[in-house]
């Protein structure tokens, strides 16, 4: 004889990462790391301003690249001689907490006074995801089109600095810049919303500025 | 396309709780997805079935319910639905319906959550 049972389970599977990030968070605390998760796009722009940061930021820098299946990126920024680790997430198009803890034994902690954590290309699934971060820098470029905002809400209401990327190259891309902007700032009216060309230099000094307001 | 881990997540979850309560089979599973979640049920429905074969699921029903999106606004403390049924997934998370003020939280409506499972157990009365 069989007997049918429900059994309630309301297990949240959200909640094991978020659980993961708080203690992420608690292991950046301790070591006085202050951490930032950056997302956007795939050709955005995300490796070149880290790299761009790790040149001009006078702070001890690491960082955690997030790539599918290569390590190209981790590869750019060796070149700097700062602390690097890849992180391969294989078939998957996000990093999660489990995974950044796992990066976080490989770097020398005691010795980064900044980490970037270079999340993988794609403005949907990392979303849902919580690192553990202190900050979620989003970045976007004009080349990805001016509607890229409206497209995906979610990661832009997440977020505490947005950068709008190649804007130099605006109109050559048929592309508005501000309505980018306007878009974010509807969305999300407490973000910092920066304007910037990597080609140029410009905005880079109001990125790294604003990354400094938030450690403080 | 996280709708695989995510999959993988709640088979182990339900099979987990199917084994500490002796099941022989788990016949029907039912989850609840926030209608903000990025997640898509019809895919994330496929991945299960995909994984649960060869486990105490294999053959379960899978059934998606959504938990609607719910915020709380910042402004004149409205806390409720959005008051928007077009998921245009736009409207819903820019402006309190109350009093159209954009600084809002949303405080349900990303959940993922295994909700319940129906097994079949051996009777011990018999």
């Amino acid at each position: 004889m069989h007997k049918i049972a429900e059994v309630e389970i309301q297990h949240d599977i959200m909640a094991a990462n978020k659980k993961l990030a708080k203690r992420n968070q608690r292991i950046f605390d301790k070591a006085d790391v202050f951490t930032v998760d950056v997302l956007g796009a795939i050709g955005s722009g995300k490796t070149s301003l880290i790299e761009n940061l790790i040149e001009k930021m006078d702070y001890k820098i690491g960082v955690i690249a997030g790539d599918v299946i290569s390590r190209f990126d981790a590869g750019r920024f060796e070149k700097y001689n700062v602390p690097v680790v890849g992180l391969n997430t294989g078939k998957e198009c996000h990093l999660d907490a489990h995974l950044v803890k796992h990066a976080l034994g490989d770097l020398p902690l005691d010795d980064i006074e900044i980490l970037f954590i270079e999340n993988v290309g794609n403005l949907i699934c990392p979303v849902d995801f919580d690192l553990g971060a202190h900050l979620r820098m989003v970045v976007i470029s004009v080349s990805e089109g001016d509607d890229t905002v409206e497209k995906h809400p979610l990661i832009f209401k997440d977020a505490d600095i947005v950068v709008i990327n190649k804007v130099d190259i605006a109109k050559a891309v048929g592309a508005d810049e501000n309505k980018m902007f306007n878009d974010v700032k509807e969305l999300n009216p407490d973000a910092v919303v920066i304007k910037s060309s990597l080609k140029t230099g410009e905005g880079l000094r109001e990125i790294m500025d604003n990354i400094q307001k938030f450690m403080e | 396309m996280h709708e695989l881990s995510m999959a993988d997540a709640i088979v182990k979850t339900a099979v987990d709780v199917a084994e500490k309560n002796d099941a022989q089979k788990i016949t029907e599973i039912t989850i609840e997805i926030g209608g903000l979640a990025l997640l898509n049920p019809e895919q994330l429905k496929f991945m299960i079935e995909v994984l649960s074969e060869n486990t105490l699921l294999e053959g379960a029903e899978v059934n998606v319910e959504e938990i609607p999106i719910e915020i709380k606004c910042e402004s004149c403390n409205y806390e409720g639905p959005t008051g928007s049924e077009e998921l245009d997934h736009y409207m819903p998370i820019v402006k309190c319906p109350e009093c159209e003020n954009v600084s809002i939280k949303i405080i349900k409506g990303r959940e993922c959550n295994v909700k319940n499972i129906k097994i079949e157990k051996e009777d011990e009365d018999a």
